[in-house]
């Protein structure tokens, strides 16, 4: 796997999740960040920092970016959330419109 | 827009009382929660009947937008949550029949609320008008058919900023109405069954930003001119001039003047500038000569209902059809030939209404020739489905077979005509048709046979047919068929309309024999039971013609939908008292009333 495939989502707690640049690209927000014109930190290290996220609920939100992958090619399992994640998931997923 | 995983969250956040509690116990606020978000995941709770007064208090620092209407449960408590919310823009507790005046005192003085919904609260009196004259930001509030008194009508103009009020039903007379003229911002005004007359009216032209207005079932007969008027509703009204007076032509886009009585019709529309205006309802008024419809060029819905309209008089509507989308003529005395006139002159309409006219089968051939057709009512006429013809082979032709060319046809509507079976046979090749509605005694199996083929048949109603079992049993429709209604087919067993059930799932039947609720496959989705109950109430009060058992809702409350549906296929059921039985197959025939 080449490295310019994958990106590193860091968390507020500094955990770092590296994933597939076209799972990331699920979220508008990362695809913005990564594909915008000029040298953002972002676009030359294939980094993202969170400060707002913390580490259980980024980590549900790269395992939706693969769900939502799977799901998009025809794979439809359903996608199980936890109701105490839910409220902290729903602003993240609000932020990275996703 | 929304995004997938929000939406997810939000299923989830409300999926029962167990995950509400979950993500409650972690925080006592949810203040950080963007409005937008906090509004969707409370209209949700809301939906799934899950929020209940103290889980209110989460959400006060960030929703600004709440819909209660015909939740039965508000009460003062629920007040006293709402009054604490500091952002809240928009507040409906219409039809929330606990809802009473010294409810409404914990939301006096609240800083941000622009717009209350009070409609049919029917224990709001002027006490109650007393608390809301003290919230000074509301631009919009609704207060049809509430207790109110003309006393309390009067204290409503110290609210400046009112752009609509809603005063419907309410005892409004030409000095309340005077007193309200302070109002210099209102654009929206409803006083419908109010006791003001053209004393009164003449008020009306203080408010020059006005562009709704209804005065139907007033004593209104002349209505100066107001520039800004869009919209007018008159009905029931005698109506001798209109927007008589000096000041520029008002754009009006929409007139309904169902069931008012013109003195002298070119004299009373005399005033009006018609080549705006895209809706008239003129169904059930006095209008004899339709000499003004050439004028309305823009005319999109136009509904002539129950009016002197004939064939001598229908070439004025041919005049305007170029633009109308949707026409309504029925209980009209417009024939085949009339429909005729009409045929090549209306290439856009689609929605035409016929019932009750004296057409045949004439008038199915020139309906053929309005292209963008997508739903036509021809119930009570006197179409057969088949044309006789002289010395041909064979003599007669099938008159439905026209309408396949209407590439459109969704809604097809042919109760109480003389249609039989055979005459039935081109509707099989109907591919968009999804809403089929037959009545007749004359109908049998065969006729449910040709149904079958429909790809995208969604609702089917056969009443009165001569259905068997057998028929049913070998009936095979497609999978989009959501609703069947067979009231009146006699000849139907319980145990064969339970069995077809079984077979079709996804199929809600309705019969004089089915007891169980609905069937839904999206339960999640709709609304529960214990809500359809507040719904269906609601419409029988406005009907105002069934009236309801007092044991009803408890009725109603006693099992919960899962229950029902279990109670249907154990022997139990036989055991259900009788009065259950008919409580619930009353609600099933109000829905259909509520849905229709």
């Amino acid at each position: 796997m080449k490295k310019e495939d994958m990106v590193k989502l860091i968390s507020a707690e500094g955990f770092e999740f590296v994933i597939d640049k076209d799972a990331a690209m699920v979220s508008q927000t990362i695809y913005n960040m990564l594909t915008s014109p000029g040298s953002f930190a972002e676009t030359q290290h294939g980094e993202v920092t969170f400060p707002e996220i913390s580490t259980t609920i980024l980590e549900k939100i790269c395992k939706y970016f693969y769900w939502h992958l799977q799901f998009a090619s025809g794979k439809e399992t359903e996608f199980p959330i936890e109701p105490e994640l839910t409220l902290e998931l729903m602003m993240a997923a609000n932020y990275l419109h996703t | 827009m929304q995004s997938e995983l929000v939406r997810l969250c939000i299923e989830a956040a409300c999926e029962n009382r167990e995950s509400v509690e979950k993500w409650r116990r972690q925080r006592r606020s949810l203040e950080r929660l963007p409005s937008y978000l906090a509004d969707a995941l409370l209209r949700r709770l809301i939906h799934r009947r899950l929020i209940f007064p103290s889980l209110l208090e989460v959400f006060k620092h960030s929703v600004e937008k709440i819909d209660l209407r015909g939740e039965n449960s508000v009460d003062a408590e629920w007040m006293a949550y709402l009054g604490a919310f500091r952002y809240l823009r928009s507040l409906n507790v219409a039809d929330c029949h606990k809802v009473t005046s010294s409810a409404l005192w914990p939301i006096t003085g609240m800083t941000s609320l622009k717009e209350l919904d009070l409609s049919r609260c029917m224990k709001v009196t002027d006490a109650g008008i007393r608390h809301i004259i003290s919230i000074s930001t509301l631009e919009k509030l609704y207060v049809s058919e509430t207790g109110l008194t003309t006393n309390g009508v009067t204290l409503i103009s110290s609210l400046k900023n009112l752009s609509l009020l809603d005063l419907g039903g309410l005892p409004v007379t030409d000095q309340a109405l005077s007193s309200l003229q302070v109002l210099t911002e209102l654009q929206y005004l409803d006083i419908w069954g109010s006791e003001v007359s053209n004393k009164g009216a003449a008020v009306l032209r203080k408010f020059s930003k006005l562009s709704f207005l209804n005065l139907s079932w007033t004593n209104v007969t002349k209505l100066p001119n107001l520039p800004s008027l869009k919209c007018l509703h008159m009905s029931n009204c005698t109506i001798s001039s209109l927007l008589e007076g000096d000041g520029g032509k008002p754009p009006l886009k929409k007139l309904i003047f169902s069931g008012a009585k013109f003195e002298n019709e070119a004299e009373a529309l005399m005033h009006i500038e018609m080549s705006f205006l895209s809706f008239l309802d003129a169904s059930n008024s006095s209008l004899q000569r339709f000499c003004f419809l050439p004028n309305m060029e823009a005319l999109k819905h136009l509904d002539l209902s129950s009016s002197i309209m004939g064939d001598d008089l229908v070439k004025h509507v041919a005049c305007v059809g170029a633009n109308l989308r949707n026409l309504n003529l029925s209980k009209t005395r417009v024939s085949s030939a009339g429909v005729g006139i009409l045929a090549g002159h209306l290439p856009n309409l689609e929605i035409l209404s016929l019932s009750y006219t004296p057409i045949d089968d004439v008038a199915v051939s020139y309906i053929s020739m309005m292209p963008l057709l997508r739903a036509v009512d021809l119930s009570n006429t006197n179409v057969k489905g088949f044309i006789h013809q002289e010395g041909a082979e064979p003599d007669f032709f099938l008159s439905l077979k026209a309408l396949e060319s209407l590439n459109h046809l969704e809604r097809l509507n042919l109760e109480q005509t003389h249609v039989r079976d055979a005459a039935l046979k081109p509707l099989s090749s109907f591919q968009e048709l999804r809403d089929l509605s037959l009545r007749s005694a004359s109908l049998t199996d065969v006729s449910l046979h040709y149904l079958s083929s429909l790809p995208k048949l969604t609702n089917l109603s056969i009443h009165d047919a001569v259905l068997s079992n057998n028929g049913l049993y070998l009936f095979n429709p497609s999978a989009t068929l959501k609703k069947m209604d067979l009231y009146g087919c006699w000849l139907l067993t319980e145990d064969a309309i339970l069995s077809f059930c079984k077979k079709y799932p996804q199929t809600e039947v309705r019969h004089e024999l089915v007891h169980n609720l609905p069937s839904n496959p999206n339960g999640s989705t709709s609304p529960s039971p214990s809500r359809l109950t507040s719904r269906t109430l609601l419409v029988n009060q406005k009907q105002g013609n069934i009236s309801i058992p007092p044991s009803f809702v408890d009725q109603r409350l006693k099992y919960n939908r899962e229950e029902l549906l279990a109670l249907q296929y154990s022997s139990l059921s036989l055991a259900i008292p009788l009065d259950r039985g008919s409580t619930t197959s009353q609600l099933l025939m109000n829905q259909s009333s509520y849905m229709s």
